[in-house]
């Protein structure tokens, strides 16, 4: 008898804990940076709502792979902290929830909203913008150059005056998110834009524009400039240990050189020619919400009426400084002068295509510039047959 | 003793029981039919081999056949299915779940009159808290309409899809809602006004409205209850057939609205064959027209005729994916030369690895050598080093193009011009084969060492009686012995080697890119990683292609080994001997 009741003890047990309803709570999936934040915003949040907020680390790079296999089972956090490049594919596969027009609409860079934009519906919330720009070290160059011409004299000065032992000019050298600037300031484009959103059947990567951009960055490589086999960890932990004069790097890299004590500064990208500017590509970093998530209309909640504000806004700004998403933040922090030279740089931006096919760009643009760089093909080869490779990996 | 035993086995036997039936009924209420009856299969032939006496000898290979079924048989049937399948990004869900979404997401509900309905929320009060027992006074055109507590209407697994609530009329003082009497006061009210609604032992009072800031207080208590009754729910007037949604109003706030589902399942008549059919579609009840249903994809149809691509399944397609390998040039095209590439790369690795392997066992082998302990483990640490360690060295540290130690120190030290390691077809082949060779030779040096364990030192000594070199000993007596020891060994790190996806990855990336292809091929992709771009760097992830061309790696492999086997006659052999 003792034996039927344990018994029954444990089933009714097994029982409660794949039934009990948990206490209603947020959860939320973001990487390293932001989860201080994040975590002190839940409390007072917890404090004002009655709500909690679980802040859960994922690595930046397995938020949006793992959000792919836990959302469609109805499981995954209430809101992913990601990219705007998330959103295509995310919506295609119905994982998104559209977030509804809210009052402080306006406050909003247009690129930060457009850029989360898909179909006409918005799908996240922006919080920051980001944008590549030129860093240089102001121990080496004292008046960053302002076109590619002077770049290259500068970089070409700094070589001899220190015999190799610093770089000019270092960037990560066959990577299209770092030759991106080149090919877009000279008209190139990936995606044609439309008033619907992108055409995606228009590919504009070997356009006239693009082939004189990417010929221009084979110049750096010509005249020893830049070396074929520079790439971005290089870059980095050259300019760390002060021996790189100008690199082009992101805002995400810029706490670790103020770390190591590099006496850096923040400016625009040179223009291609006077009074044709660099386009760097802009991503967005934002909050998105599970189409599945059983608390949408709380996640909602916290998401417009406390994250969306000026305050918060600005708090996740001092936290993790990037350029923000709200005109009126900016406002506030405009005395810092490298989020000026980013924001600088990301005006003459161009937000990064949101859509699935995207995901083919990469690896394609990637190969052609590797050829490019290494002198296997010419601009022209090596960009029309990448996009030819583009046509047929999205061709379904 | 043995009593107590026997009653721990049994409650063993009954909480295994109890476990499997519910994960096998939760699985099958989700939908994972196959795993829910793969386990309560498994359930079965678990309890048959323990309660049948005759069955005896089976038990103990329950654990194998608990494993055997979940980690070899499902995942086999999961590839095989969905090789047939479009399942892939846009194509996650079931085409149950895709229909239920276009029918019942409130996201697909449109307002059909501008201007919102007003109303008031009631609840009953417990410790000075509203509780989510409520009930909702609605002002539709001057009337009054009450309520309830919406219930559920269609469920998936736990998952509430949609709530309906009963819309009653307001007609007295005291009225009937679900067969209970209700009193509000005062009456007559208007709207703003009414203090309580009370039944037999309840009463209800007011917790929420617009625009009355008393009641604004309360946004929290109703927001909870948005989200757990009222963003799923419609409320139904039976008389009008008008529908009451929750819906986001331009300012920002919740409102209730009189809305329509922008789907809905219709009945239509097609001919076919002669004979009209009646076929259930779904309609837009907006533009009244059917919707597109293709290839596992619903698309509607906008003013302009441009179809928009509304939500995607994980249809059936049938033989499509085997056909694109080799119909679709763009796939097809590189596919022979990285296959050949594959095929060398594996059986260069083997032989590189064996042979270096071999020699360094047969050194090891030498009792009169000192200190083989201490060599035996140095060369046995590229093994113990964690492989991605390893590679990423080998590719930052050694070769690459500007700073490895080979192209800026050593080269120009002996007068040589730098290579491009990486740009170079050959030198990128090239240094596959070194890393996977650094890699894999400690495991047939181990492996080698202990066949040689094997040979009986008789037959050295009875050879060199008949005066046999070296040489001859080693072609005449180790070579053959060990093969026969090592070959199925051989085989297997053949078809591992072939599969290597990671040490391609992490070297090499599949790069160099192949001038003029039109796929993301590279010099030193194998079939593998081929596959893994193919599938995975296009238009978003496509699992049912990626499962495709599994299968056929698969059956290449597998003849490969095949081959190997019959030629190699390894099996004979060792069979032979017993």
């Amino acid at each position: 008898m003792r034996k039927l009741s344990l018994l029954f003890l444990i089933l009714s047990l097994i029982v409660f804990s794949l039934t009990s309803a948990q206490a209603t709570k947020i959860t939320i999936w973001c990487s390293e940076k932001q989860v201080d934040i994040l975590q002190r915003l839940g409390e007072e949040f917890k404090a004002k709502y009655g709500v909690a907020v679980e802040v859960q680390y994922v690595e930046f790079g397995s938020i949006k792979p793992n959000f792919l296999t836990a959302a469609p089972l109805g499981k995954g956090a209430d809101i992913i902290v990601g990219a705007h490049d998330w959103v295509g594919e995310l919506v295609v596969n119905g994982l998104l929830e559209p977030i509804p027009e809210f009052k402080d609409i306006k406050q909003f860079y247009d690129t930060a909203l457009k850029a989360f934009s898909y179909g006409g519906k918005l799908y996240g919330l922006p919080y920051a913008m980001e944008a590549i720009a030129l860093i240089y070290n102001k121990d080496y160059v004292k008046n960053p150059p302002l076109t590619m011409e002077s770049l290259i004299t500068t970089a070409k000065k700094i070589n001899t005056a220190y015999k190799g032992k610093v770089k000019g000019f270092v960037t990560s050298a066959a990577e299209f998110y770092y030759v991106a600037p080149v090919i877009f300031g000279y008209g190139g484009y990936v995606f044609k834009d439309t008033p619907t959103g992108l055409d995606v059947s228009d590919i504009g990567l070997a356009t006239p524009g693009a082939i004189k951009g990417v010929k221009l960055w084979k110049r750096l490589v010509d005249e020893g400039i830049l070396s074929p086999g520079d790439n971005y960890q290089i870059m980095d932990s050259l300019f760390k240990e002060g021996k790189a004069a100008m690199i082009i790097n992101g805002p995400w890299a810029v706490k670790a050189y103020k770390d190591a004590g590099v006496n850096y500064g923040v400016t625009v990208i040179p223009n291609l020619e006077a009074k044709v500017p660099a386009k760097p590509f802009v991503g967005v970093q934002g909050f998105m919400v599970n189409a599945k998530s059983p608390n949408k209309v709380l996640v909602r909640e916290f998401l417009i009426n406390f994250i969306a504000t000026k305050d918060t806004m600005h708090k996740i700004y001092l936290a993790d400084p990037r350029l923000p998403a709200r005109k009126d933040v900016l406002a506030l922090v405009k005395d810092n002068p490298d989020i000026v030279g980013f924001t600088k740089s990301a005006s003459n931006g161009i937000p990064m295509p949101n859509v699935p096919e995207m995901a083919a760009v990469w690896g394609a643009m990637n190969d052609a510039l590797n050829l490019v760089v290494n002198g296997k093909a010419t601009p022209e080869e090596a960009l029309s047959n990448a996009v030819k490779t583009i046509r047929a990996q999205i061709k379904k | 003793m043995v009593k107590i035993l026997k009653i721990l086995l049994w409650f063993i036997l009954a909480l295994l029981n109890a476990i499997f039936l519910l994960f096998g009924i939760y699985l099958i209420r989700n939908a994972y039919y196959e795993l829910g009856i793969v386990l309560l299969s498994a359930l079965i032939l678990i309890d048959f081999f323990i309660l049948n006496p005759k069955a005896y000898p089976y038990r103990y290979t329950i654990p194998a056949l608990i494993f055997l079924f979940l980690l070899v048989l499902y995942p086999i049937y999961f590839t095989i299915k969905t090789a047939f399948t479009n399942y892939g990004t846009g194509h996650i869900f079931t085409r149950e779940e895709a229909i239920e979404r276009l029918l019942y997401d409130p996201n697909y509900t449109y307002i059909l009159e501008e201007k919102p309905i007003k109303f008031k929320i009631f609840s009953v009060f417990k410790d000075s808290q509203p509780t989510d027992d409520f009930l909702i006074i609605f002002e539709i055109d001057k009337e009054y309409y009450i309520g309830g507590i919406p219930l559920p209407k269609k469920q998936r697994g736990r998952e509430i899809l949609l709530r309906e609530g009963k819309l009653t009329k307001i007609k007295n003082k005291i009225f009937d809602l679900d067969g209970k009497t209700f009193e509000v006061s005062p009456y007559p009210f208007n709207i703003d006004n009414i203090d309580f609604i009370s039944t037999s032992n309840k009463v209800y009072k007011p917790i929420f409205m617009l625009d009355n800031p008393e009641l604004e207080k309360n946004f929290y208590y109703f927001t909870l209850i948005i989200q757990k009754y009222l963003i799923q729910t419609e409320y139904v007037d039976k008389e009008t057939g008008k529908i009451l949604g929750v819906k986001i109003d331009n300012d920002g706030r919740w409102k209730f609205f009189i809305v329509d589902r922008l789907y809905r399942l219709s009945y239509e008549n097609i001919g076919e064959d002669g004979k009209t059919k009646t076929k259930l579609v779904i309609i837009n009840t907006k533009t009244k027209k059917t919707i597109i249903e293709e290839k596992g994809s619903f698309y509607d149809i906008d003013d302009k005729g441009n179809r928009i691509f509304l939500v995607g399944y994980s249809a059936f397609v049938g033989f499509e994916n085997f056909t694109r390998i080799l119909t679709d040039e763009q796939v097809s095209g590189p596919f022979f030369r990285v296959f050949l590439w594959t095929i060398i790369w594996s059986l260069l690795t083997v032989l590189f690895s064996f042979s270096l392997g071999l020699s360094f066992a047969l050194v090891l082998n030498n009792r009169k050598l000192k200190g083989r302990n201490l060599y035996r483990t140095l060369l046995i640490i590229p093994w113990a080093i964690p492989y991605f360690i390893s590679v990423l060295t080998w590719r930052n540290g050694i070769f690459n193009e500007t700073y490895g130690i080979l192209n800026k120190i050593i080269l120009p030290f002996l007068g040589m011009e730098p290579i491009k390691w990486f740009n170079d077809p050959f030198w990128a082949k090239v240094i596959c084969l070194t890393v996977n060779t650094w890699l894999t030779f400690p495991y047939m040096m181990t492996v080698s060492l202990g066949a040689l364990q094997g040979i009986p030192d008789e037959l050295y000594e009875v050879s060199a009686i008949d005066g046999a070199g070296k040489w001859h000993r080693f072609w005449y007596i180790t070579f053959p012995l060990l093969l026969a020891v090592v070959a199925p060994l051989l085989i297997s790190s053949f078809a591992y080697t072939f599969n290597n996806f990671t040490l391609i990855y992490l070297l090499t990336a599949g790069g160099p890119p192949m001038v003029g292809a039109t796929t993301p091929a590279g010099h030193t992709d194998i079939l593998i990683s081929y596959v893994y771009k193919l599938a995975f760097e296009g238009r978003g992830q496509e699992f049912g292609f990626a499962s495709a061309i599994a299968i056929l790696i698969f059956f290449l492999v597998a003849g490969i080994s095949l081959m190997n086997f019959k030629l190699s006659g390894a099996f004979e052999e060792i069979r032979g001997e017993q």
